[in-house]
């Protein structure tokens, strides 16, 4: 049972947000960033890895997914899954370039090609749009021999999709985080010298780590325009990137519910704090200097201290 | 009747900028053999290490090991050979238990596998007959699921020492195994590297009189980067040039 | 009067105020091995002060002098009281802990100021253009360039002339061997993040008659005082100041030349001095 926690946890925000929430469209988006920071969650909270980049990866799926759907049309599982390679290929060269220095000097490395990526985007106007971005993506219903088994058409009925598309991943990645790949990327977060010296490959694990991260992340940039109908330049953009890093942080690292947990977080307070107050990014900075201060473990670690000592305090009452 | 010659440095240099560490050490390390390496502070007697387990690069001169040239091999290549080493300062994963950290060690000599995203690392893929056989040996199988932070310095140093032997290796190499420990800890540890020598060929470096002399075969003695002795404990003990390089008194202890 | 004079003339004087930006930040990180996500917010500060005091009717030079010490003292606080907790956390930490300050002064300013942003006016007395023959050029700007040599020439006495400057450099080797040496490491962090928050906000000050005051400039001072840090040499005064001239001089040339790409050439200069020098063009080698 307690294997299978984590799953169950996603399973049961998947199946409760219907419940609760009135916008299919904002429970699809708690789906989407959440991950987005599942991939980053693998590079951080495993890897060690603080990367600025994850709009890099966002932004590929998004404008994959436009322009497979539009301009050169192609079925759309099989442009999902191109969206997810071109985020793989992303990452596979901001890795292996960044992945080159440690510490400090990686997490400049990836701001920079961050931002190199930006104006790329901005200025490369006849495959993105420029400044406008690509528009009017449709959202293909799922047909199968002529049938059309799933129409995507509103909202409800795409956040069924993202959820499968989500769940599917969110299994895929716990395998991958107990795998032996997974374990040894532990190790890696905890002193890299050593792992360096006991045999392993350090810089082909890190790539490793950041392919599988990009793939997820162009996942999540893809289903994200389909949802919007449009791939802005602003996915591209730094706000991104830091939003994607945010929300990882928030949650809690090392811990792939907790990502979902730190999506929803931002997500809902954004939809629901921002009709209230403009400046709730205000409450947001607080938050994240809080966390930093008192609450490395994020809500996440939040929870499960509260957990234990509520767990602790029916214990005593017990004896 | 001795032993084959498993490793070897030949005019081994280290340069930093224009300061010699290591001017032309040569050394042969004999199989199945405890062969000490000794000398005052600033010898170069980690540098030394550096160079033969590749944790650095050499300036200059050549490394054999099993007959091959590893001079410019990268240790986690050396691993793979069969050279594992130890820290001088406790270099272990604080915050994964004690069998992780043994497993890591363990499935280091077989890294491709590092990379398989599917399995998880149970049974055999956790290499747990080695792990096992290890934690016995080092006398810490009651500390299995203990991070490694949580143990006690003597209790670290001896699985500094574990992790080295769960590579396999044919030479350990062993950087003052013995630092920092009270004397209750090091009876365990001269019986632990002293149980070594049956299937591996150990490399230490020490600063205990009292071990070195006990279970060395072979003592080099360093001085400024370079060879000023070799050979068996007792010369080295009587030495005169040995005895000036250390003032004379520090090489006491020891029954041999 | 030939164009590309002109935009070098101009590029040095971006490039001052981004010395005067950076070398605050590369100074903390050399000595506190800090990243300081929130330093773009200093020169925002910095800015909004700027207009502020001047909508007050101070004088500029007024300004001038007491905007810099109102942010150093925030900065001074903000070190004392929070950023030494993190110290000791894993290093992400100290990104997000910043990031989250940044955050919060940017939305702050917009709570205060509005979003949209302001002109603040030139000061009077430097108003208009010097005339040499054909060189024809804003006061204001001469004055900048002027005033923030100056003030190179100040810090660089503090860095190399003072117990304190010794100290900072000191301690930028080891902060093991300082403390050991009896000086008070703490007060010392808190007084160079003091001076890289004032350094910084000076920037801001001097940069407002010319740019104006938004909301969103702290964000992209942070970028650029990133790059002309790394590629100067994190930790390095002298490395602040030639990379300031050079990504100055370089933007404000390429800005004529091909605009969309100037910005892009920076963060590709950046980039490839990660790559081949990382301790910049003037830093120490590890």
């Amino acid at each position: 049972m307690k294997r299978h926690l984590h799953f169950l946890l996603a399973l049961a925000v998947v199946l409760l947000m219907p419940a609760f929430m009135q916008s299919g469209s904002l429970a699809s988006e708690v789906l989407i960033y959440a991950l987005a920071a599942m991939g980053c969650n693998l590079l951080l909270g495993f890897t060690g890895l603080l990367s600025f980049g994850q709009g890099v990866f966002f932004g590929l799926g998004s404008y994959t997914i436009a322009l497979t759907l539009t301009r050169w049309p192609l079925p759309m599982p099989l442009a999902l899954l191109l969206a997810m390679l071109m985020g793989a290929l992303g990452a596979a060269v901001v890795g292996w370039v960044a992945i080159r220095q440690k510490g400090t000097y990686f997490v400049m490395l990836t701001l920079a090609f961050a931002q190199m990526f930006y104006f790329i985007a901005y200025t490369a106007t006849g495959i993105t749009g420029g400044d406008n971005g690509l528009l009017d993506i449709p959202r293909p219903s799922i047909v199968v021999l002529g049938h059309t088994l799933w129409s995507l058409a509103s909202p409800w009925q795409f956040y069924g999709f993202v959820a499968v598309a989500f769940l599917l991943a969110f299994w895929l990645l716990q395998k991958v985080s107990r795998s032996t790949f997974g374990r040894t990327l532990l190790a890696v977060r905890d002193n890299e010298e050593r792992a360096g010296a006991i045999g392993y490959n350090l810089k082909l694990l890190k790539l490793q780590a950041f392919v599988i991260s990009g793939a997820v992340t162009g996942l999540a940039g893809a289903l994200h325009a389909m949802m919007t109908g449009i791939a802005p330049l602003s996915n591209a953009e730094y706000h991104t990137s830091e939003m994607i890093l945010v929300m990882t942080v928030i949650g809690g690292a090392g811990n792939l519910f907790a990502s979902v947990l730190g999506s929803a977080f931002y997500v809902l307070m954004a939809d629901w704090l921002s009709t209230l107050w403009p400046r709730w990014l205000l409450l947001l900075g607080l938050v994240l200097m809080a966390v930093s201060l008192w609450m490395q473990r994020g809500l996440w670690g939040l929870g499960d201290s509260a957990w234990r000592a509520l767990r602790s305090k029916l214990e005593k009452q017990h004896d | 009747m001795t032993s084959p010659i498993l490793l070897e440095a030949i005019g081994v240099e280290k340069y930093y900028d224009k300061f010699a560490a290591l001017g032309g050490v040569d050394l042969k390390v004999r199989a199945n053999t405890v062969h000490s390496v000794i000398g005052p502070n600033g010898a170069g007697k980690t540098t030394l290490f550096h160079m033969l387990t590749g944790t650095k690069s050499v300036s200059g001169g050549r490394i054999l090991f099993d007959g091959h040239d590893v001079t410019h091999e990268p240790d986690h290549r050396r691993v793979q050979r069969g050279m594992a080493r130890s820290f001088q300062v406790t270099s272990l994963f604080l915050s994964l238990p004690v069998r992780e950290n043994l497993r890591l060690a363990a499935q280091g000599v077989a890294p491709a596998k590092a990379f398989n995203c599917w399995h998880e690392p149970i049974g055999a893929r956790a290499c747990a007959d080695t792990v096992e056989r290890v934690l016995d040996k080092l006398g810490l199988s009651s500390l299995a699921i203990t991070p490694a932070g949580n143990l006690s310095h003597g209790q670290q140093r001896r699985l500094e020492v574990g992790m080295a032997l769960a590579a396999h290796p044919k030479a350990i190499f062993l950087d003052e195994p013995t630092s920092g420990m009270g004397v209750d800890d090091l009876d365990a540890m001269k019986r632990l590297i002293l149980s070594l020598r049956d299937e591996h060929t150990v490399v230490l470096i020490e600063h205990n009189m009292d071990i070195v002399m006990d279970i060395s075969d072979t003592v080099t003695v360093m001085q400024q980067g370079r060879i000023l002795a070799e050979g068996l404990p007792h010369a080295i003990r009587s030495d005169d040039r040995v005895r000036a390089a250390y003032l004379g008194n520090m090489i006491t202890g020891g029954k041999a | 009067m030939n164009i590309y004079l002109l935009q070098t003339v101009n590029g040095i004087g971006i490039g001052m105020l981004y010395f005067l930006l950076a070398v605050g930040l590369s100074i903390v990180f050399g000595l506190l091995r800090f990243v300081n996500f929130a330093h773009g917010a200093f020169y925002l500060l910095g800015a909004y002060l700027c207009y502020q005091m001047m909508q007050w009717g101070t004088s500029f030079w007024l300004t001038l002098t007491l905007a810099p010490l109102v942010v150093g003292a925030i900065g001074w606080l903000t070190e004392k009281l929070m950023l030494r907790h993190v110290y000791d956390k894993a290093h992400e930490f100290h990104i997000v802990i910043t990031v989250g300050l940044a955050l919060a002064v940017q939305e702050l300013v917009i709570v205060q100021w509005g979003a949209l942003g302001t002109s603040v006016p030139v000061p009077d007395v430097l108003q208009g253009v010097v005339i040499w023959g054909s060189f024809i050029y804003p006061k204001y700007r001469l004055f900048v360039i002027g005033f923030t040599a100056v003030l190179a020439l100040l810090l660089w006495w503090v860095l190399e002339g003072t117990r304190l400057g010794s100290a900072v450099r000191a301690g930028s080797e080891s902060t093991e061997m300082v403390s050991l040496l009896g000086i008070n490491v703490f007060r010392i962090f808190s007084l160079v993040f003091a001076l890289g928050a004032a350094t910084a906000a000076l920037a801001g000050v001097l940069a407002a008659p010319i740019r104006g005051a938004e909301p969103f400039m702290g964000v992209e001072a942070l970028g650029v005082a990133f790059v002309v840090v790394v590629v100067g040499g994190m930790g390095s005064f002298g490395g602040a100041l030639l990379g300031g001239l050079l990504i100055g001089v370089v933007q404000s040339v390429m800005s004529t030349l091909w605009p969309e790409g100037a910005r892009l050439m920076i963060y590709i200069a950046m980039a490839a001095v990660l790559l081949l020098l990382p301790n910049g063009l003037l830093g120490r080698k590890e």
